[in-house]
């Protein structure tokens, strides 16, 4: 009994050593972690929201070594719009590798929990920590680990945010040695909304083979294959998969004047995207007129009307055909050219 | 007209139509022949490029040894020390082809040498092309839209691109078997009759010896006739057209080496068997619904739907089954990046990068098919009013290809005769409306404007030869069905109705006088167009052979035949089993013109044994030479363009070995080759780069010739001007320093005596070799 006495006493010895001098450290340490950990329960996405003061709080004020690494995205709303920088599209990624990393790490046993948070900070109301970060060029990651400084610390190259969510993952646990774990991405479909789809799909298919049988569907009208093959035709001469392949924008800005846009493209290996859809179109206007004056105007029986469209039918032909060459030539600098016989000349 | 008209005189006309057509035939095939002579007008008769070489070597193997040999080749020149099965890694039918034409030739006693052979069989198959061509659209629209169809394809520069005389691919008798087959199903889809449909088979098999895109038609056959049931035109003649071709044509192709059980066991075949199945169950429906009343009928539906339901659903379980057990869901990558257009960009970088695997731009539309472009909606249209058929399979042929050429701007070649069929529809029946306008309305005789509008009046008496054409067809199609498809025959007769009705009210249907002939004369003017504009591709962006190369300066016109001579050089002065290594690009060539063995070649099957080579020359000498060595390598092949301008040189290509190379043997690092992310070679490039074999090879003694070392591809003086090599010496360089070619020194001897008495016979050999032996350690 007596032994068991003085254990206990020892244990209650050590317990109130060990928890005044976690007391004296409170203020740099485990405060602030329940602190990052209350923050981060309270946004939804689990990326805390720093802003300048928070950023002193947490880093330049805080002494080394931290208890926690931090990882920050540098996020700036009025650059979302620009769709080459994948701003929203990284912070997308960041926040599925901070659900996963928490959803992996909640058990507050495990090695990883609460030591490293994912924060963002906004660049209109934090400029002074962007430029203490040294941050001039978006997108910008950096993982600043508990015993750096505001620019030494690491930051998260191009080839690392590449592969998205994944790749971000294996950056940070390179560098902390801590484990992110399975990353955890939202299903597009969730489960109920598949579960419907099937059943709304398989109800739906007696009534689809019946109407098949009678032939009353859409499919039966030969307007909406006509439709669909014209409508393919025009989309893949406008080179829209060369668009969609090279995500090209439909437009650029001109460097020398930016108040004026360029809509053409000169060299043949790229176009944009609003000029392919304009030559896309005249490639296609040709046919369909030659179409209406072949098919449809020969049934008309007012001849002044049919003169009149006629003379409209030709007058845009041979416009479009004319620019058609016009800018290809401007577009790929090929001189095409006939080979008469050399006497003409 | 032709009610009109008494009979005798219609059979005249006919008669006389039909042997202008005939002659207008000829002349298409003269024309699709003559105008791919340019190369060998402008060049001479040599076979271009790279593969080409291949086939050239395969062919002259299969004229020496016989079918059998060439069956079980196994080819000890290439990919050393590995070697290549040929006999089942090649899609036989071009070789075949331009064998047994070879042979026949032979035995005619006419002695044309193999390789004048491989270079014209290119031009033929394009007028085989454009006959096949003018038979499929005379099944779709009649004789006016296939004679102007033929026309247009007989020129049509995507497809002279790939079939100029001297390039010597599968695509040269592909296209023509491509159209030939689609002919012979549309035939047996509008006769039903099963001669055609075993022909068809047969025309399958030979496009699937020729060219892996015969997947095109096992996917595009079924997706018809899946159509044709989905509307609700299921006859007995679909079911005809079909079934013999999926089973006779999957026997066959499975009979080609290169296919073999790739013909039942990969996905690219599936949606074939599973229409073959939906066909069945179709034609029973079909036929039950004819056996039975009309109330038993409704009762027999739902039994069999639940029936069928039932068995559909477990093929196509086993179906997904199947397709999920493997890696790729049994779909090669460049199918896939056809389905998924995104796919091969995200994925599969070596496919991505290849230059004709590339998304088109709007102007590669009017490079390949021109004018056609303006003209494609029209023949849309048109094949919709009347839609039958024929000519709903010819709209799903250019809806398809169409937007395959526009993910891969190869499939061009694809799309090329579906964009002429659909623009020989539309232009014929331009023609034939206006030149009716003309007819109809001009004062005078009908037979002053026959004159008048010359070759259009005979377009225009065809359509109707063309009616009585399938007037006939439907005859012999009224006495061969039975009971099956009683239903069926309504069909026919409905549609005949209208058309006799149409033609009738034809005569009345006219456009204004002058607004005609402005329109004829803007459509001739158009097709003038289309002509200069194919001409002048054919002579001038196609042409080229690329192994002889010409340039026009102010004092006059240059040759640079440095290939060749290269080619030559080591064909004479090195001995037979020597191994030569050069980058890919190089390795058919090699094989085919100098017969040494080489190390990797256009071939690429083998990535790892690419990214040695690519390795070594990225290496700096030393390890260069062991690796080289290591594959017993005696000689090695740069091609440099630095002396004469020639831009795809190794050193453009460089990069691309670096990072093959880096691929699998990860100590090459891109990076160490870039300056801030930049390729260069001038003093400001990376000491790796300026050390690495690639570089020394092209480089060495290259200030010897201006004193300066100025490349004229990178436009700029090079970095390292004078260096020696230690492992390597210059044994030849070509007139205009294109090809050079480096011997590995022999290995270091251990005895000293040795090595002196080597050293004393080998100088004075040549005069750079002693040059560099002072330093050399191996001396």
């Amino acid at each position: 009994m007596a032994s068991s006495g003085t254990l206990t006493h020892l244990f209650f010895i050590v317990a109130i050593f060990s928890s005044s001098s976690f007391n004296v450290f409170s203020d740099s340490g485990a405060d602030r972690v329940s602190e990052l950990l209350d923050l981060q329960s309270r946004s939804t996405s689990g990326v805390i929201h720093l802003d300048d003061d928070s950023v002193s709080r947490f880093l330049t004020s805080a002494k080394t070594p931290r208890p926690y690494s931090l990882v920050i995205f540098f996020d700036a709303v009025q650059l979302h719009d620009k769709h080459e920088l994948h701003l929203q599209e990284l912070r997308n990624e960041f926040a599925i590798v901070t659900n996963s990393f928490i959803t992996n790490n909640q058990d507050p046993s495990s090695p990883s929990h609460a030591k490293i948070f994912f924060c963002d900070i906004e660049f209109k109301e934090s400029q002074t920590s962007f430029s203490l970060f040294g941050v001039n060029a978006l997108p910008h990651i950096r993982l600043i680990g508990p015993n750096h400084g505001l620019k030494n610390s690491d930051q998260m190259d191009q080839g690392d945010f590449a592969r998205l969510a994944e790749s971000m993952a294996e950056f940070i646990e390179s560098k902390t040695k801590l484990s992110i774990g399975p990353i955890h991405r939202p299903p597009i479909l969730s489960k109920k909304q598949l579960i419907f789809a099937t059943i709304a799909w398989l109800i739906w298919m007696p009534f689809l083979i019946k109407k098949i049988l009678s032939g009353k569907t859409l499919l039966h009208d030969p307007k909406i294959w006509l439709s669909g093959a014209v409508f393919i035709y025009f989309f893949s001469v406008s080179g829209a998969m060369h668009n969609i392949i090279r995500k090209m924008p439909m437009f650029l800005a001109d460097r020398g004047d930016p108040s004026k846009l360029i809509f053409f493209y000169q060299g043949s290996g790229m176009q944009l995207g609003a000029e392919g859809f304009a030559i896309g179109f005249l490639y296609t206007i040709v046919g369909l007129l030659l179409a209406l004056v072949t098919r449809v105007l020969i049934k008309v029986r007012n001849v002044t009307v049919q003169r009149l469209v006629m003379i409209f039918a030709l007058f845009v032909s041979f416009w479009a055909v004319k620019k058609v060459v016009y800018l290809d030539n401007w577009k790929t600098g090929y001189g095409v050219h006939a080979f008469w016989p050399s006497s003409w000349s | 007209m032709a009610a009109l008209e008494t009979s005798r005189g219609t059979t005249l006309r006919n008669a006389f139509g039909n042997v202008f057509s005939f002659f207008i035939l000829i002349l298409i095939g003269v024309l699709a022949f003559s105008i791919r002579l340019f190369s060998v007008i402008k060049y001479e008769s040599v076979i271009h490029e790279f593969d080409p070489y291949f086939n050239y070597r395969v062919t002259q193997f299969l004229t020496k040894s016989g079918i059998y040999e060439f069956w079980n080749w196994f080819d000890d020149r290439t990919w050393y020390p590995l070697g290549r099965v040929i006999g089942g890694t090649v899609y036989p039918g071009l070789t075949l082809t331009a064998g047994t034409i070879w042979w026949l030739l032979n035995s005619l006693n006419i002695p044309l040498s193999v390789e004048t052979v491989c270079v014209f069989t290119a031009p033929i198959f394009s007028a085989f092309a454009s006959w096949a061509t003018y038979l499929l659209t005379k099944e779709v629209k009649g004789t006016g839209a296939g004679l102007t169809a033929a026309a247009l394809l007989a020129m049509v520069p995507s497809y002279i691109s790939r079939s100029v005389a001297g390039s010597y691919d599968n695509e040269a008798v592909a296209i023509f078997a491509l159209i030939f087959t689609f002919y012979l199903y549309i035939k047996t889809l509008n006769t039903g009759s099963l001669f055609y449909a075993t022909l068809n088979a047969i025309a399958y098999f030979y496009m699937v010896c020729s060219w892996g895109g015969y997947t095109f038609i096992i996917n595009l056959i079924p997706m018809h006739v899946l159509l044709c049931i989905v509307t609700g035109r299921y006859s007995s003649r679909l079911y005809v057209a079909y079934a013999p071709l999926v089973v006779l044509g999957t026997l066959l192709a499975s009979l080609v080496p290169v296919v073999g059980f790739n013909a039942v066991m990969t996905s690219e075949h599936f949606a074939s068997f599973l229409v073959f199945i939906i066909i069945h169950v179709v034609a029973l429906v079909y036929y039950i619904k004819g056996v039975l009343s009309e109330k038993m009928f409704k009762v027999a539906v739902t039994l069999i739907l639940s029936l069928g339901a039932i068995v559909c659903c477990a093929v196509i379980a086993v179906l997904i089954a199947l397709v999920a057990s493997s890696p790729t869901m049994g779909w090669s990558g460049r199918s896939l990046s056809l389905l998924d257009p995104t796919y091969a960009s995200k994925y599969i970088p070596i496919i991505a990068s290849v230059s004709e695997h590339q998304p088109p731009t709007w102007p590669s539309y009017f490079m390949d098919i021109n004018v056609l472009a303006f003209l494609v909606p029209a023949g849309i249209i048109a094949c919709f009013s009347p839609l039958s058929d024929a000519s709903s399979f010819v709209v799903l042929y250019i809806v398809t290809s169409v937007y395959f050429s526009g993910v891969m701007v190869r499939l061009m070649l694809v799309l090329a005769p579906a964009a002429c069929i659909m623009s020989g529809i539309a232009l014929s029946e331009a023609f034939e409306v206006f030149t009716r306008s003309i007819k109809f309305q001009l004062p005078g005789s009908s037979v002053h404007s026959q004159v008048d509008v010359g070759v259009k009046s005979s377009e225009n008496s065809l359509p109707q030869n063309d009616v009585a054409k399938t007037d006939k067809t439907e005859d012999t199609l009224k006495e061969r069905p039975s009971r099956k498809n009683r239903k069926k025959e309504k069909e026919p007769v409905a549609v005949e109705k209208p058309s006799v009705r149409s033609k009738i009210e034809k005569k009345l249907l006219v456009l204004p006088l002058e607004a005609s002939i402005i329109s004829i004369f803007l459509l001739v003017l158009l097709g003038a167009f289309y002509v200069v504009h194919c001409v002048w591709a054919a002579a001038e962006a196609y042409s080229a052979p690329s192994i002889v190369l010409t340039s026009h300066s102010h004092d006059g016109l240059h040759v640079f035949d440095d290939f060749r001579e290269a080619y030559a050089w080591l064909s004479h002065n090195t001995e037979v089993d020597d191994k030569v290594a050069s980058w890919w690009d190089y390795g058919y060539q090699t094989t085919a013109m100098a017969n040494r063995t080489v190390i990797v070649d256009n071939n690429t099957w083998n990535n790892t044994h690419i990214a040695t080579v690519g390795t070594a020359m990225s290496s700096p000498e030393k390890a260069a030479w062991e690796i080289f060595n290591s594959l017993d390598v005696k000689y090695v092949l740069v091609v440099f363009g630095g002396l004469v301008g020639y831009p795809s040189d190794d050193i453009n290509k460089f990069l691309w070995m670096v990072r093959i190379g880096g691929g699998v043997f990860p100590h090459i690092k891109e990076p160490d080759y870039l300056k801030d992310g930049q390729y260069r070679i001038d003093s400001e490039a990376t000491p790796t780069m300026l050390n690495c074999l690639m570089y020394k090879l092209s480089y060495y003694r290259f200030v010897e010739t201006d004193g300066k070392a100025f490349d004229r591809v990178r436009r700029t003086e090079i970095g390292k001007k004078h260096f020696k090599l230690t492992h390597f010496e210059e044994v030849f360089t070509t007139h205009h320093w294109m090809v050079r070619i480096y011997k590995l020194k022999p290995p270091k001897n251990r005895i000293r005596g040795k090595t002196k008495k080597s050293k004393s016979k080998s100088s004075g050999t040549t005069t750079k070799r002693s040059r560099s032996g002072k330093k050399n350690p191996w001396h």
